[in-house]
């Protein structure tokens, strides 16, 4: 039998070992940034802060008392963590950028940064966790008085000290405790890596405990199919057939409520996450520790029921099992694992909750009663100050807790108590996190509706046992209204009293959420935090901007920022700061981010409430500066770009449309054009076709025609034949220079050289008309880009339709070439006829001949319009202008090389 | 991107899959009073349940894309 003074000292040197670990944990991730304490499985283990001793010694009570209800507890935070990746991640998110130092802060933070609800929260979270510091308390205690055994109670140094007294002890020695560890600094991001490291050793401590005692049950029962067959001889059966009852469902949603608002579960899944990455571990890592820690609850559970005696107290089982078999040091271990999961949760409990007490209770009434916050005194040293208090007043409240209720027996109902309490706080995380309209109003009516249920049908219930009055009230209502019967609200008395409470509170705290939510108007500031934190992910990793604008100095801002953040890091933020901006520290103008950036890091010692009265004192500008008003429209301005793009995509559609009709009205056209060409060919052909068709069928029809007949019939199908290639060599020089497909190298040619060539091929022509050739100035060898022959061709087109068409009795050709303005311009005038208005804008189509030619008109009318395409492919123009003689004059118009 | 969304429509699925699977209706299929090797079935069930969406949310952990952390931020 191990001595009560032996497991005492162990306990002392086991609390010592931890203290060593955390100071030096705390001074190695201090030094090292990536030391190993700053690992997921680090992380996964404290995370295992979730298994108390409630887990420890209460789950095994729970299963020998209620079968598998006991799983749920931990079924739930399965669930959370399977979908990390819609919650948690989202949470962790969130707290990172706007600083987030608990549940309070972030309930404050989103709703506009409201102070009161902050203290709510607090308020709600101190009372409620009460209950279940009462249960570490009662179970640390039991356990001593187990281990130390009934009989050598009151014995040695634990002489004439009943359980109560016991309790006291704890309590005040884990009070110690957590204030030399969880607040002998202020840090920027309540990150406590010392402790933490001691969580997680301590996680693996019970976990190695409880396996211990689980593997030695299952060794000395016979193996599992033994110890549940003979449970089962001694009439200790699991009721699956009840399992699956409403106090599953309730208790289902409990831990999943709880493993995210508890307030020490969200100090470290939260606050004391240092990389978001580390969720992806914790994932799957925290549910398989739990379900390492579940496996063997139930064999425990059944084997002591079937071993102990009748009277055994079953929480006790995991203690009180090794013991009866005489293994001490196995008694021992599990007593060190109990302790490891009751130390773990007190004192990260109450550092999470000293936290909210400081800086959501304490800051605020600092702030309102010292002007400006100007009363000398360092705010940081004030902080800790706050937090040892709350910490001894915390523990007090648990402690008072347990000596009301000492009577009750089992640990699970109790721990129950507080989850239905924190449960409060569930439906507005969530809208936190999801519903952009929920509201402050809202929200803080739901928590304190929520809370006034819990009180009246979970809270005060409790004390039934102790209290005799308490116990009437249960029983008969107040005043006999049994309506209000604490556990039958409404006559509502089917369900077990748990469900009943759960029920009540969480429905109404849900409907109060919504519709009030739908009816209340939500501020400036709320909507702006809405904002921030519904599109955390669509933001992406911006940090939230600064609101205030206003004429505080930096002198003023490093007056606050030191007596928070103390000296050292207040000079370090203001000396990036001005590095940052390139000016000397004493210059350094407060821009709305830095005043933003130093807002968050003051959220991150005093809470984001506080942290914005204080700098909103300093701060005394307009609070609505023009980046507010940008901030809010920044959701509208988001609808408005999309659907300025959903515009600008059916302007874009509308354009394309209207130029695909245009295109289809130009193919029309051009369909029509070519139909004209086909039947103006067809035209074409047909006469000279038709000529040689009839003087071919004369020459075969009749064979007595003379000579000279034949010859001139043979001549003339000549002719017409030529004509004819002529006229078809045209065309398909025509529409493949249309088509682009005759292209040619545009080479610098002599311009002035081709017409000259022109004129003296057309010379035997001219001077077969008779016709007389007059300069009217030429110009010099003059540059163009051009093809020389193709120049050539369109001057002896224009030149042989001067000739062709000329019937005066003196025929005369007016040529004049010069440079003008950068072109090279020739003009070839005649004194023939001269073109008809109506036919100007003719001439250059296809197939238009002049009407009054007296000449031959032997040509298809294709002339003009090819050379109209050589020259605008030579980027020149030829047009009809009005000339110095009478009849028609043509000008080539060529850009001149430089 | 894809690959992502169809990663996150899964996790969804486990989820709220596996939160069925734990409550009633569907848990009344497997709470027959029938034991396997001495322990009852609901037992293994329930820890059957527990093994796979553990192994399930290891699996689709690992194939889902980093964020990109915002722990960048100087201290």
């Amino acid at each position: 039998m191990l001595s009560a003074d032996f497991v005492i000292a162990t306990a002392v040197a086991y609390v010592g070992l931890l203290f060593v670990l955390a100071f030096f944990g705390d001074r190695r991730a201090r030094e090292r940034k990536s030391s190993f304490l700053h690992s997921p499985a680090v992380y996964t283990l404290s995370i295992s802060v979730y298994c108390t001793s409630w887990t420890f010694y209460g789950a095994v009570g729970n299963a020998a008392r209620s079968g598998l209800e006991f799983l749920t507890i931990y079924l739930g935070p399965t669930i959370v963590f399977v979908g990390w990746y819609f919650v948690l991640r989202r949470l962790v998110r969130i707290s990172h950028l706007q600083r987030i130092t608990s549940v309070a802060d972030l309930l404050s933070s989103r709703f506009g940064k409201s102070s009161r609800l902050a203290v709510l929260v607090t308020c709600i979270a101190v009372i409620g966790i009460a209950p279940y510091i009462a249960l570490q308390l009662k179970a640390v205690t039991s356990s001593i008085q187990a281990v130390a055994g009934a009989s050598e109670f009151g014995q040695g140094s634990l002489a004439g000290i009943d359980d109560v007294g016991l309790a006291l002890g704890v309590a005040a020695a884990m009070a110690l405790f957590t204030i030399l560890f969880g607040t002998r600094h202020v840090d920027a991001k309540e990150q406590h890596h010392g402790v933490v490291a001691a969580i997680a050793f301590e996680a693996v401590v019970k976990l190695a405990a409880l396996l211990a005692v689980g593997v030695f049950v299952v060794f000395i029962g016979g193996g599992f199919e033994e110890i549940f067959s003979n449970a089962a001889a001694r009439g200790f059966t699991l009721d699956t057939e009840n399992t699956f009852n409403d106090r599953w469902v309730t208790t289902l949603v409990l831990s999943i409520a709880a493993i995210v608002c508890l307030p020490r579960q969200f100090q470290v899944t939260v606050v004391e996450n240092s990389n978001e990455n580390h969720l992806r571990v914790a994932g799957w890592a925290f549910p398989a520790y739990m379900m390492l820690m579940s496996i063997f609850i139930l064999p425990i559970a059944l084997y002591g029921l079937t071993t102990m005696p009748a009277g055994a107290n079953p929480d006790m089982f995991a203690l009180t099992l090794p013991m009866a078999a005489g293994q001490d040091g196995l008694a021992l271990f599990a007593f060190i694992g109990g302790f490891s999961s009751a130390t773990s949760m007190i004192i990260l409990e109450s550092i999470a909750l000293s936290i909210m007490v400081s800086n959501h209770i304490v800051m605020p009434i600092v702030l309102r009663f010292t002007s400006g916050g100007r009363d000398g005194q360092g705010v940081s040293h004030l902080l800790l100050v706050a937090r040892r208090f709350s910490i001894v007043l915390i523990l007090s409240l648990g402690f008072f807790y347990f000596f009301f209720t000492r009577d009750s027996d089992a640990l699970a109902p109790i721990g129950l108590i507080s989850f239905t309490a924190i449960a409060q706080f569930f439906p507005a995380v969530l809208a936190a996190l999801f519903w952009r309209d929920a509201s402050l109003k809202a929200a803080t009516a739901a928590i304190a509706a929520g809370f006034v249920i819990w009180v009246w049908s979970s809270f005060l219930p409790s004390f039934a046992s102790v209290s005799p009055q308490v116990a009437q009230l249960v029983l008969e209502g107040p005043w006999g209204i049994s309506w209000l019967r604490p556990e039958a609200l409404f006559g509502l008395d089917d369900f077990d009293p748990l469900t009943h409470a759960v029920l009540w509170s969480l429905s109404i705290n849900i409907v109060v959420l919504i519709v009030g939510s739908l009816l209340a108007t939500q501020s400036t500031l709320e909507r702006i935090q809405a904002n921030l934190f519904v599109d955390v992910f669509r933001r992406g990793n911006v940090a939230p901007r600064n609101f205030m604008r206003g004429a505080a100095t930096a002198n003023d801002l490093y007056f606050v920022a030191e007596r928070v953040l103390g000296e050292r890091r207040a000079a370090a933020l203001f000396e990036t700061a001005a590095r940052e901006s390139g000016v000397a520290p004493a210059m350094l103008d407060p821009s709305p981010e830095f005043i933003g950036r130093l807002e968050r890091e003051l959220a991150g010692s005093i809470g984001a409430a506080s942290a914005h009265v204080m700098l909103s004192k300093v701060v005394s500008g307009v609070e609505v500066s023009l980046e507010e008003v940008m901030q809010m429209a920044d959701e509208t301005q988001q609808v408005i770009e999309y659907s300025q793009q959903l515009e600008k995509t059916s302007a874009e559609l509308r354009s394309t449309a209207r130029q695909l009709e245009d295109a289809n009205a130009q193919l029309r056209v051009l369909d029509g054009q070519k139909d004209d060409f086909l039947s103006q060919v067809s035209h074409e052909v047909r006469t000279p076709m038709t000529s040689i068709r009839s003087f071919s069928e004369i020459l075969l029809d009749q064979g007595a025609l003379d000579e000279q007949q034949r010859h001139r019939f043979v001549s003339t199908i000549h002719q017409e034949s030529l004509r004819l290639t002529r006229l078809l060599d045209e065309i398909l020089d025509l529409s493949a220079l249309e088509r682009g497909e005759r292209t040619w190298e545009n080479v610098p040619i002599d311009a002035e050289a081709a017409l000259e060539r022109a004129l003296t091929v057309c010379g035997a022509l001219l001077s077969q008309r008779g016709m007389r050739v007059e300069f009217g100035g030429r110009a010099r060898p003059t540059m163009v880009e051009g093809d020389s022959d193709r120049l050539c061709q369109v001057f002896i087109n224009v030149i042989s339709n001067a000739v062709k068409y000329n019937d005066s009795e003196r025929p005369l050709l007016h040529v004049t070439s010069a440079v003008r303005a950068g072109s090279y311009v020739v003009e070839i005038a005649d004194n023939g006829p001269g073109i008809a208005k109506a036919e100007r804008k003719l001439i250059f189509e296809k197939f238009s001949r002049g009407q009054r030619g007296a000449a031959d008109q032997s040509g298809a009318g294709l002339g003009l319009a090819i050379s109209r395409q050589i020259v605008a492919r030579m980027n020149g123009s030829l047009d009809l202008v009005t000339g110095p003689l009478p009849g028609a004059c043509f000008r080539v118009r060529l850009a001149v090389l430089r | 991107m894809v690959e992502r969304r169809r990663l996150e429509a899964a996790m969804l699925v486990l989820t709220g899959l596996g939160t069925l699977l734990i409550l009633p209706p569907l848990t009344y299929i497997f709470g027959q009073p029938i034991s396997h090797f001495g322990v009852p079935q609901v037992v293994i069930y329930l820890f059957a349940w527990w093994a796979l969406v553990i192994a399930g949310t290891a699996i689709l952990t690992h194939w889902m894309p980093r964020d990109s952390t915002g722990d960048e931020e100087p201290d």
